[in-house]
């Protein structure tokens, strides 16, 4: 233990943001009076560099063994001032921050009220520095591996980048196919690239990449460990296809007794499918799957005389006794990019899209318009000989988003601009279509947005303000009932078809991700980020970083942008190989621990491990920290009945004092 | 109505056995209505062994409260198992004990006895004169029996039985190794009908009301030592550095200490009420707890000691859980 503490006050003005509100020269004379301090100065920017010279020369000079700085909140320059007071040779964690900005003289008006409240929050400060005890930040070695959870576009992006850099990637995909929701998409707004164009490239660059290992048609399913060295455990589902025998030649697709009898997902259900498929021809990797839900093999135990895919196959590929396969390995960062479900459309009831079949969603649509869709890229209506091509064509915008009654107060950020694609591929496909667009506001705030939307209208495509109350069918027409909000007029409009712009929403099994990383919502159910604007693709667990609309709506360009952001996240912890853990950790008295493991359910690192000691000859339970793993959060110390668990920096012993002084005569 | 030879043949039985250390029991006490922890450690211990309703003490507490001798260097630790008797109620402490930990399940052996409800001194004492003989007492169709030095006397069950008894939904233990007796009838209801007449009080009356109890503790903490729950190896209560309740005794310090105990058993009290009987002045601690247990019901649909598999309450989260409190 140090000798007698010796305290530097600092009490800086920030400006007149505190020297305003706070008299700040009170406050210094104030201090120099209270027990145990040295120094008291004040300064303009005490973060500045002269103002942390101030601190340094004193510690130098006079001795200093501990230093309350009295400024803005510790989240803004506690950093700053610790590094301080490392440079002048002390412990860093010999430093207390009083918040005078925030906690006092921003929420203040009366002078002398604030000044007088600013003494208290010193001395309580100073009260408390003087039982803080010297911490060591220790390192732990990262494992030079990511693991990435979603090979949708971001989680591509995010595996070549890592992987280019020199890393080991492990890309965990849950559907038979890398590719995502960007896959499905026809032409991509506002410069019409289309979407496979560019997007089937890197697929191919993912699965022919030395540096990853495509773990698709695969579950995360577990993750232990911390940053630097999660345990990853994935399951690998049987395909019942051998992936190192098929060719994806297809054979066993055409032979299947359910061949086109099996819904297609890729299509949206609109087209079929065998119970052995290849979910899109460019598919990632070009191996078949047996759907175990629909194969008549797997789900009746028999397929005529014998299946007919493993008839057919040249290569003896498919095997029905294959199992579900466990693959372990190390990773020392994580990119979640698990990316979005589709508004169900059916929870707008009133727009009927559960009852008339020419009701779409926007992804529907998607594939109509796609060469590769169920109708090979021809807009009709009807089947057989009722073909036709529809001439009325409405689109309706912000279904389930910007809804409270769906519960989804967001703006889902790509329906303004898809629905002015899709009108403008109608209107390429059928120039003499009527096609209009309901809207609440036309959002175009990309680069190029705004001149694509320009470019829609002047294509003849018009957009009315309002939001339809509902759509019925007469005389085998689609009727929606909406006002006019910009002439005030009630309208009944006649359509052929209706393409409902649903909005992105977090998926639907977001839970089991949250579960096994213990990650955050924000209020809008997408994963949250550290911090909005200076950490938006960390999340709360350290090495577990964000990309794509996992974390949020957002449009192709945005999901790229954030996964190289996260990648590059990634990359900085890869390529330094080191990590620096919380110094400010908790710790188990295991004296006093009585094993009741408390502390061990309520932390949301997983950083308490009950553990076997000996205590005077009788085997006891005790809690104990992993250091590497602990956040310093306190919610341990918080939950502990017996007080055994502390909170360095944060002990009893120091916050008390702390606690006692603010409640004290000052 | 309990055999007692089969009891005692029963107790023989187990303390015989190989993986027993000693049973914890009951006796008759020396005086009155009295009645005594029983360790019974060899087959004569055995014969004094009782089961009635004036078995009141809750003896779970005696599980965690065993003072752990060091061992001495090459020597191993006796880690038989210790039998215990338990009412309905004592068994939940057994379960919140196993939940938290306290104990090992391995380590209890539980004979489990249906209880129909226990005397109440201080009701039965207003009844029948105090005396200094022994006096033995037994359930008997819905009534209790008692042999007084005057004779003999039965009372109905409801009118001398304990309050915790009136609203107990668990006469029959949710554990046991073995059980003794018949399984008996639950009276008790699932409400919380017992407090309504405190919960109707505005704020202040109730405080009126806690600040009069809480005024005459005198901090003997009894009803901490009593407390199945209560067994940290040191309390906040005894620390000095720091010191979380000053020693004084005053409305302040009384009333933080019956927060703090309160607080302390939030998703654990298992209501068998010993707080409220060896309470010296009479403070109604069981009101306080009865509280609790509602607040933990309604919130988190919760009830402490039952599912030995169970997270302990507050150290658990669930998505679902109700939020209302949160300001």
């Amino acid at each position: 233990m140090s000798s007698k503490p010796k305290i530097g006050v600092y009490i800086c003005h920030c400006g007149v943001n505190i020297a305003k509100t706070v008299d700040v020269e009170e406050l210094t004379r104030y201090a120099v009076r209270l027990p145990n301090v040295r120094v008291a100065r004040d300064y303009s920017y005490m973060c500045s560099d002269p103002g942390q010279l101030m601190i340094r020369e004193d510690i130098r000079k006079s001795g200093l063994n501990r230093v309350v700085v009295a400024s803005c909140s510790p989240r803004m320059h506690e950093l700053t001032f610790r590094k301080a007071l490392l440079e002048a040779g002390l412990n860093p964690y010999y430093l207390e921050i009083a918040n005078i900005r925030e906690h006092c003289s921003w929420v203040h008006k009366d002078k002398q009220e604030a000044t007088a409240k600013a003494k208290k929050l010193l001395q309580a400060a100073v009260a408390k520095v003087r039982f803080l005890e010297p911490l060591q930040e220790k390192e732990v070695d990262v494992e030079a591996a990511a693991l990435i959870i979603g090979g949708g576009i971001a989680g591509i992006q995010a595996s070549l980048d890592i992987a280019n850099a020199g890393f080991k990637v492990y890309l965990v995909e849950k559907t038979s196919s890398i590719g995502g929701r960007m896959s499905q998409l026809d032409k991509t707004f506002p410069t019409l690239d289309c979407s496979a164009c560019i997007l089937t490239p890197k697929m191919v660059d993912v699965a022919s990449h030395p540096n990853i290992t495509l773990l698709a048609y695969s579950q995360v399913e577990s993750i232990s460990g911390y940053v630097g060295n999660f345990q990853v455990k994935v399951r690998k589902k049987a395909r019942y296809v051998d992936f190192n025998k098929c060719t994806g030649c297809g054979l066993c697709a055409e032979e299947c007794r359910l061949a086109n009898r099996v819904k297609s997902e890729f299509n949206m259900g609109m087209s079929n499918r065998s119970a052995v498929y290849l979910p899109f021809p460019q598919a990632v990797p070009a191996k078949y799957t047996v759907d175990p839900q629909s194969c008549l093999y797997l789900t009746k135990g028999k397929c005529g005389k014998s299946p007919k895919c493993a008839d057919a196959c040249p290569a003896g590929a498919i095997d029905f006794e294959q199992k579900d396969e466990l693959v372990e390995f190390k990773a020392g960062t994580i990119i979640v990019a698990t990316g979005f479900d589709v508004f169900d459309a059916a929870r707008k009831p009133e727009y009927g899209y559960s009852d008339y079949e020419n009701v779409l969603t926007g992804l529907e649509m998607e594939r109509i318009i796609s060469a590769s869709g169920p109708t090979g890229g021809k807009l009709v209506l009807g089947k057989g000989d009722g073909e036709y091509v529809p001439k009325e064509i409405a689109f309706i915008k912000c279904v389930g988003s910007r809804d409270k009654s769906t519960g989804n107060e967001y703006c889902s950020r790509v329906c303004c601009m898809y629905i002015a694609k899709l009108a403008h591929l109608v209107k390429d496909k059928i120039p003499e279509a009527n096609v209009r667009i309901y809207y609440m506001d036309v959002r175009a705030f990309g680069k190029g947005f705004e001149e694509f939307y320009d470019r829609v209208r002047r294509e003849g495509v018009r957009y009315i303000r309002g939001n339809p109350s509902e759509i019925y069918r007469r005389n085998g027409k689609l009727v929606i009932m909406v006002e006019d909000t910009l002439t005030a007029k009630p309208l009944e409009d006649e359509v052929d078809m209706v393409v409902l712009g649903v909005g992105l929403e977090p998926r639907r099994d977001a839970r089991e991700v949250i579960d096994l990383l213990r990650l955050s919502q924000s209020a809008d159910r997408f994963f949250l980020e550290a911090h909005p604007k200076l950490a938006p693709v960390d999340t709360a667990t350290e090495g577990v970083f964000l990309a794509g609309c996992a974390q949020g709506p957002k449009d192709i360009p945005d999901t790229v942008a954030q996964a190289k952001g996260a990648a590059s996240s990634a990359l900085v912890l890869l390529s330094s190989g080191k990590v620096k853990v919380q110094a400010q950790i908790s710790w188990v008295n295991e004296a006093t621990c009585r094993g009741c493991g408390y502390c061990a359910e309520i932390c949301p690192y997983t950083a308490i491990e009950m553990v076997p000691v000996n205590k005077m000859g009788h085997q006891v339970t005790v809690a104990r920290v992993n250091e590497a793993l602990c956040k310093g959060c306190g919610a341990c110390a918080a939950g502990c009945l017996s007080g055994s668990v502390q909170q360095k920096s944060f002990m009893d012993s120091q916050i008390l004092p702390q606690i006692a002084a603010l409640g004290g005569k000052s | 109505m309990l055999d007692l030879d089969k009891l005692r043949a029963l107790a023989k039985e187990t303390i015989s056995r190989d993986d027993i250390k000693y049973l914890i029991g009951w006796r008759q006490g020396t005086y009155g209505f009295r009645t005594s922890p029983h360790f019974v450690g060899n087959l004569e211990d055995a014969e004094q062994l009782i089961f009635s309703p004036l078995c009141s003490s809750n003896l779970a507490t005696y599980l965690t409260l065993a003072e752990k001798r060091p061992v001495p260097r090459g020597a191993q630790p006796d880690t038989r198992r210790v039998a215990i008797m338990v009412k309905g109620c004592d068994s939940r402490a057994v379960v919140q004990q196993l939940v938290e930990q306290g104990i090992k399940r391995e380590s209890v052996y539980v004979i489990g006895c249906p209880c129909e409800g226990i005397i109440d001194r201080r009701k039965l004492e207003e009844k029948v004169p105090h005396t200094l003989e022994r006096v033995e007492a037994r359930w008997e169709n819905g009534k209790i029996i008692l042999d007084l030095p005057a004779g003999r006397a039965a009372f109905p069950r409801d009118e001398i039985v304990a309050g915790k008894c009136l609203t107990c939904r668990y006469p029959n233990p949710v554990i046991a190794d073995v059980t003794v007796g018949e399984d008996v009838e639950v009276r008790g209801s699932a409400g919380f009908e017992d407090i309504n007449w405190l919960e109707v009080k505005n704020a202040q009356e109730r405080w009126a009301f806690w600040r009069d109890k809480v005024n005459s503790c005198i901090r003997c903490y009894s009803c901490r030592n009593v407390c199945p729950m209560c067994y940290c190896a040191e309390c906040i209560l005894d620390k000095l550095n720091p010191a979380w309740i000053q020693r004084s005794v005053n409305v302040s310090e009384n009333t933080a200490f019956q927060l703090a105990r309160a607080f302390h058993l939030a998703g654990r009290c298992i209501e068998c009420g010993e707080c409220e009987r060896v309470c010296p002045v009479e403070i109604p601690l069981s009101h306080l707890n009865r509280k609790l247990v509602k607040e933990v019901s309604e919130q988190f649909a919760f009830t402490p000691g039952i599912d030995p598999e169970a997270k302990p309450l507050l150290a658990g989260y669930r998505p679902n859980d109700r939020e209302a409190f949160i300001l």
